[in-house]
């Protein structure tokens, strides 16, 4: 078991753990960080403010008790839906592959691809926003054609790893994949 | 400025860590070509792009190409030989051409210049208004620039006057420019206002391997004159339209075979339906490249009615498939084949006319070389690698030249190109500037990938291809 920091693409360090189960079975999580107390308060304060500028001219008070609501509910929002706070990838060898993400708020979504429907793992390239940046994705089996890839299934999509920490993790993948075909 | 210091560390480290005497001779490039057409539109620009990129990585050199998105086909491709192409989702105006607004495409070409180190930014077309942002924002960059011109423009008209205003501003700080033929040299010099020492020419090529002759295609007992070219008004169907009747009364024995297709085809039909000549004119509509060959071999002779071409790629091919080029005396013409090889007339009916004649006659005779003979000549006049080599020697010469700096930029573009133009640009040049400074401190270079290189001296690709060799 192993613990090493890496960045994603927009320079944040996230933390990539590797855990070797047995010999074809192996974990990888990788741990973004903890939602700082020192964007909560940015964030709430600046709604805050322009609540209060609005009152001050309005001399409405539904407008700064909306305001506390926005910010209780866009929270509440943020941490369900959006902030996610690990995601981890479980390779089992000749089974499949299990990926799921668990959110701030401990919410958690589990997806299982079964072994005979992969056909490979691979990292791509792919333009996203105004970044091109590598990613890793699991390419499945076209039933009907047996050379042919039917979908594609990104990993790591909300922690975004840069290439040295997506390079290790495929290299151990594959490690797993190439013993089980 | 910091950036283009940083990429020249990398590139000389890397040519240390290369045990190969040759790359200490011609250092290696990482060049990206910048156009707005690329595969899978089809033309001359794109077909160029292609096959100098395919000689630059034989070799050595690293090449990428940027271009915007053609429908669903958008991101990154590999082509033969690991040529890596982005296609870049960019709003296209009008012709397969992007929107200019001279930033928006910023943030993404230079993700591709900083994750690619690209060292030569090489733009295509005059057309392009991805081509003319990419070295706009290569410059801000601090990367060397080369442009490479494939059209005549005209001087009188509103349209060919605001683009040339376009093209001083967008050719004066380049480094290197490039045109095809002295023909299209001159008009570029002229338009952009440039110093001709920084305008080199280098011409296109065909493959000669594509365009063999093979005579037994020929019909005996008939003569067809094959014309292949896009049906528009540049490409003189008019005149063509004139020539038909004439000829077909003259000559019971005279067919033609066209190829290609436009909005003057309409042109065409009119006169098939008048003269009742549908057994003699046969439209073949649009044909891919891969077919004219087959359509080129059944003719007798090659006929080209442009009323402006920059460099014909098409009698080069007629004449490589071993048929007798007729064509109008204009633009690059008249450079492009041996002075025995081609009959130019004036871009008359009557002119044209008197020289196929003059063609038929001969043809009837049997005084013509052989198209094999014709073919062998033709062969070695204009080759892919030839144009490779001689590309390499303009990116040789600039990567020892210096960008300007953005003080000098400013001057240039002042002096250059007028006092409101100039001006204007150059406050667009600095708010370039300003933006390139907000993006670095957005998404610093250093928090972006290196790609994983296919192509160039440590490419992966080349590397299992010559692994590979010994086996086979």
């Amino acid at each position: 078991m192993e613990d090493e920091s890496f960045c994603n693409i927009s320079g944040k360090p996230i933390s990539l753990d590797c855990q070797s189960h047995s010999s074809f079975c192996r974990e990888f999580t990788v741990s973004t960080p903890k939602i700082s107390i020192g964007k909560v308060m940015v964030y709430t304060c600046s709604v805050w403010l322009f609540a209060y500028t609005v009152f001050f001219f309005t001399q409405n008070t539904a407008v700064l008790s909306s305001a506390i609501l926005i910010t209780l509910v866009g929270m509440m929002l943020h941490i369900h839906f959006v902030k996610v706070d690990h995601e981890s990838l479980l390779v089992i060898g000749s089974l499949g592959i299990q990926v799921s993400s668990s959110y701030a708020s401990g919410r958690e979504v589990t997806t299982f691809i079964e072994m005979s429907k992969i056909k490979d793992i691979v990292i791509n390239e792919a333009v996203y926003l105004h970044q091109i940046i590598y990613y890793l994705c699991v390419l499945l089996r076209d039933p009907s054609e047996p050379h042919g890839v039917s979908s594609v299934v990104t990993l790591f999509q909300s922690s975004k790893p840069r290439l040295n920490c997506l390079v290790k993790i495929y290299k151990s993948c594959q490690e797993i994949l190439s013993t089980c075909k | 400025m910091g950036q283009r210091k940083k990429v020249g560390a990398v590139k000389t480290s890397s040519s240390e860590n290369d045990t190969g005497e040759a790359s200490k001779v011609s250092p290696k490039h990482n060049i990206c070509m910048v156009s707005d057409f690329f595969y899978p539109n089809m033309g001359g620009v794109e077909s160029h792009i292609y096959q100098l990129s395919q000689c630059l990585i034989e070799k050595g050199h690293k090449v990428v190409i940027a271009t915007h998105a053609y429908g669903r086909r958008k991101g990154v491709r590999y082509l033969t030989n690991g040529l890596k192409v982005y296609y870049l989702p960019l709003q296209v105006m009008y012709n397969q051409s992007t929107a200019t607004t001279c930033f928006h495409s910023l943030p993404l070409l230079r993700c591709v210049f900083v994750r690619e180190r690209i060292t030569v930014v090489h733009a295509h077309s005059s057309f392009s208004a991805m081509a003319h942002d990419a070295l706009f924002h290569a410059k801000t960059m601090g990367l060397n620039t080369v442009f490479t011109d494939h059209s005549l423009f005209g001087f009188a008209d509103v349209s060919s006057v605001l683009t040339n205003k376009l093209l001083t501003v967008s050719l004066c700080d380049t480094n290197h420019i490039v045109c095809v033929s002295y023909t299209s040299k001159e008009n570029t010099v002229l338009r952009a206002a440039l110093n001709p020492e920084i305008v080199s020419v280098i011409p296109n090529a065909v493959d000669p391997t594509d365009f063999t002759p093979d005579p037994s295609q020929r019909p005996t007992d008939r003569i067809t004159i094959v014309v292949i070219s896009r049906l528009v008004y540049r490409k003189g169907i008019d005149l063509l339209g004139g020539i038909i009747p004439e000829l077909c009364l003259k000559h019971p024995d005279l067919h033609f075979l066209i190829g290609g297709e436009g909005p003057k085809r309409i042109v065409l039909e009119e006169v098939r339906e008048k003269y009742q000549l549908h057994d003699r004119v046969r439209l073949l509509g649009a044909l891919e490249h891969k077919d004219v060959r087959g359509v080129l071999v059944q003719g007798h002779i090659f006929l080209n009615t442009s009323l402006t071409e920059a460099f014909c790629m098409a009698i080069v091919e007629g004449a490589s498939c071993g048929l007798q080029v007729v064509s109008t005396r204009v633009g690059g013409i008249p450079e492009v084949l041996p002075e025995d090889l081609i009959t130019l007339c004036e871009p008359t009916v009557s002119s044209l006319c008197k020289g196929l004649e003059k063609v038929i006659a001969k043809q009837r005779s049997g005084s013509f070389p052989s198209p094999n003979s014709t073919h062998a000549r033709v062969k070695n006049l204009y080759t892919w690698r030839n144009v490779a080599e001689r590309t390499e020697k303009v990116y040789d010469r600039v990567a020892g030249e210096e960008v300007l700096p953005l003080e000098k930029r400013l001057w240039r573009l002042r002096s250059h190109c007028g006092p409101v133009a100039g001006s204007i640009f150059a406050f667009v040049a600095v708010l370039d500037f300003l933006f390139l400074l907000l993006l670095q401190w957005l998404v610093p270079d250093r928090h972006m990938d290196f790609a994983v290189d296919a192509t160039g001296p440590n490419g992966l690709w080349v590397k299992k291809r010559q692994k590979s060799e010994p086996g086979c």
